[in-house]
């Protein structure tokens, strides 16, 4: 996958942050008139007297802002949902590789958070584009998306079919027949979509998540292993990343 | 201008930051942050005789004012480094150091050698990688040893050979005099410490537990660092290149005053891509400003302030 990189350090001011799900923010932070991004790539957020800058997906990219929709898990994020407007975030970005953004039918899958950034990826392709998504509950899913997510799976039932996204996926794929499934979500989600669309014979591009210390490819901490044509190697999520051929990784 | 110059023996540098091995690839990965040729030299990521896959599981954590990394000493392995980065960092005139990693003495000298045919104008051994279990950590705890490697790299290496010195010894003197004695042009101090870094959660009545075991960097090594290089200036000769903690200016002026030459950034280059460049800058408008025209003197008042 070659695309152009613009790898800078960037400042923005936050526009506007509001909790949309239990423990799930939305932040917009205005970017410079030179920020270009695609569905996939993601952002490092510097969080005070942190050492490891946080990553986070684009969830949008319009009228020269970004969203980025994020859960609170520790001290990174809970610094994130204490911004206010006007605050200055310091992000490195857009990062990484994205997805392809090739006019064909496509199934976009998310899982929790995860489905920041396939949203992101129907947007852009419109009509060529199915969203579905898993949530624990229905306290879990960020209204803000509730609209824009053509089919709906809770483990509880509490919104939408009963149970995990996967337990729909076959009768999704056999419905809209996709030519290809693009997936963000938990590792074993990822996993399991990946195996699904072999099954139907049909790519598969994951969103891999790894824990980051430079989010610039130079630490080789976020690696993963991939295997292409038998050749083993290591591949860094966030360079080589964060979306990969699902046939390719080695789970 | 503000002669920010270091010219001690062979390590010879237009100015004194440096970045610290595996915390900046092969410098062109940084290109679109800072101007990297202005930087006093760059550290390579270790390199082996082969390339190595490096360590599988989780390697990299933060911990308070730090992380911890299991990298495992990945890398492209010599051959590939000479075919495809050397080229591009002569071309783009970047001053740099190759960082040497052996799994034995044979490796270290044939590295050398390597490097010698290549012209390679520093090196720097790196015998105190915690993360690889063979040979590499021997070197850098037991004099003796080590003062063996050094001879022997030096017998076939003429440029500036430099050693990097681990703060996991219980005499780092005598580390420092076995790299001395034998030849060595400077050392560098510290590598990581040893640690070990968790994130142990709750909930829904269970735990999930996160760890990584390697080495431990960043801002909280700093008075491991500062006290290393104290202790090392009142045994050495030769030049020692300060490292540990590094993420100000003001960071860089404290091992000035406790002897160190020049430094390395490592850990911060993470958190703020552009910090080396930004230290070079304030340091010359901070020497401009306050009428010291070369290091020497800024030293020198540095290190003759008596501390209380
Ligand atoms: C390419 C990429 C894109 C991402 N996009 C998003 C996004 O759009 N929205 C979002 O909310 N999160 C996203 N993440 C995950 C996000 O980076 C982490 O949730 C965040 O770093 C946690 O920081 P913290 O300081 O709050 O938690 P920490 O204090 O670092 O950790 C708290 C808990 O969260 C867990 N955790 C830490 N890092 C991760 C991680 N990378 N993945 C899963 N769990 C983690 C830890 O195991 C720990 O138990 C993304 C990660 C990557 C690599
Ligand atoms: C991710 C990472 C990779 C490293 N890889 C190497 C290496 O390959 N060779 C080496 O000599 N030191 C390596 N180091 C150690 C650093 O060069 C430096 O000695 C140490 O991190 C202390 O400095 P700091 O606190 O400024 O980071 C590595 C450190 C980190 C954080
Ligand atoms: S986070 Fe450093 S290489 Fe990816």
């Amino acid at each position: 996958m070659t695309i152009e990189k613009n790898k800078k350090m960037n400042k923005g001011e936050v526009t506007q942050i509001e909790r949309v799900a239990n423990e799930m923010f939305l932040i917009k932070i205005k970017v410079a008139a030179d920020f270009n991004s695609r569905p996939g790539q993601f952002v490092s957020i510097l969080c005070d007297n942190h050492t490891m800058r946080r990553p986070f997906s684009i969830m949008n990219f319009e009228n020269g802002e970004i969203s980025v929709l994020f859960k609170k898990k520790g001290e990174g994020t809970a610094y994130i949902a204490c911004l206010n407007v006007g605050d200055t975030v310091d992000f490195i970005g857009p990062q990484g590789n994205g997805f392809h953004c090739a006019p064909e039918k496509t199934l976009c899958v998310g899982a929790g958070v995860g489905v920041a950034p396939v949203y992101y990826l129907k947007k852009v392709l419109g009509d060529n584009a199915k969203l579905v998504a898993g949530f624990q509950n229905e306290n879990e899913i960020p209204f803000c998306l509730q609209s824009e997510i053509d089919f709906i799976a809770t483990d509880d039932g509490s919104l939408g079919g009963h149970g995990s996204i996967i337990d729909y996926l076959d009768a999704q794929i056999n419905e809209y027949k996709p030519a290809r499934i693009c997936v963000c979500g938990p590792h074993i989600v990822l996993k399991l979509v990946a195996e699904k669309a072999k099954q139907h014979c049909i790519p598969c591009e994951v969103a891999m998540e790894k824990t980051m210390a430079c989010s610039i490819g130079v630490c080789r901490g976020c690696v993963v292993t991939l295997n292409r044509n038998g050749k083993i190697d290591n591949a860094s999520v966030c360079k080589d990343g964060p979306v990969f051929l699902g046939e390719e990784i080695v789970w | 201008m503000v002669d920010l110059s270091v010219k001690r023996g062979k390590l010879i540098l237009k100015n004194p930051i440096m970045t610290a091995s595996g915390t900046f690839g092969y410098a062109d990965e940084f290109e679109d942050f800072i101007d990297v040729s202005k930087l006093g030299a760059v550290v390579t990521k270790a390199i082996s005789l082969k390339p190595r896959p490096g360590n599988s599981w989780n390697r990299v954590i933060e911990v308070t004012s730090g992380m911890i990394n299991s990298i495992g000493l990945e890398n492209v392995g010599v051959e590939k480094f000479i075919a495809e980065k050397l080229p591009v960092l002569r071309e783009k005139n970047i001053n740099f150091v190759m960082n040497l990693a052996g799994s034995g003495m044979d490796e270290y000298v044939e590295l050398a050698r390597i490097c010698e045919a290549n012209k390679i104008g520093a090196v720097e051994l790196n015998v105190s990688c915690p993360n690889v279990k063979s040979g590499c950590l021997e070197f850098g705890t037991d004099a003796r040893t080590l003062g063996e490697l050094v001879k022997s790299v030096r017998e076939v290496y003429n440029g500036c050979l430099i050693v990097k010195l681990t703060p996991n010894v219980t005499r780092i003197e005598d580390i420092g005099l076995a790299a001395q004695e034998n030849g060595a042009d400077a050392v560098s101090a510290i590598n990581t410490l040893k640690g070990l870094g968790m994130k142990l959660s709750f909930k829904n009545g269970k735990f999930s537990r996160e760890q990584v075991i390697g080495g431990f960097s960043g801002m909280a090594v700093k008075p491991v660092a500062l006290g290393v290089v104290n202790r090392l200036k009142q045994v050495l000769e030769i030049p020692i290149i300060g490292l540990g903690g590094i993420s100000s200016m003001q960071d860089v002026l404290e091992f000035f005053a406790v002897g160190a030459e020049a430094v390395q950034i490592g850990t911060a280059n993470f958190t703020t891509p552009d910090i080396s460049e930004r230290i070079i800058d304030e340091l010359a408008v901070f020497m401009e400003e306050n009428g010291f025209e070369t290091l020497d003197e800024l030293k020198a008042v540095l290190r003759h302030f008596p501390p209380r």
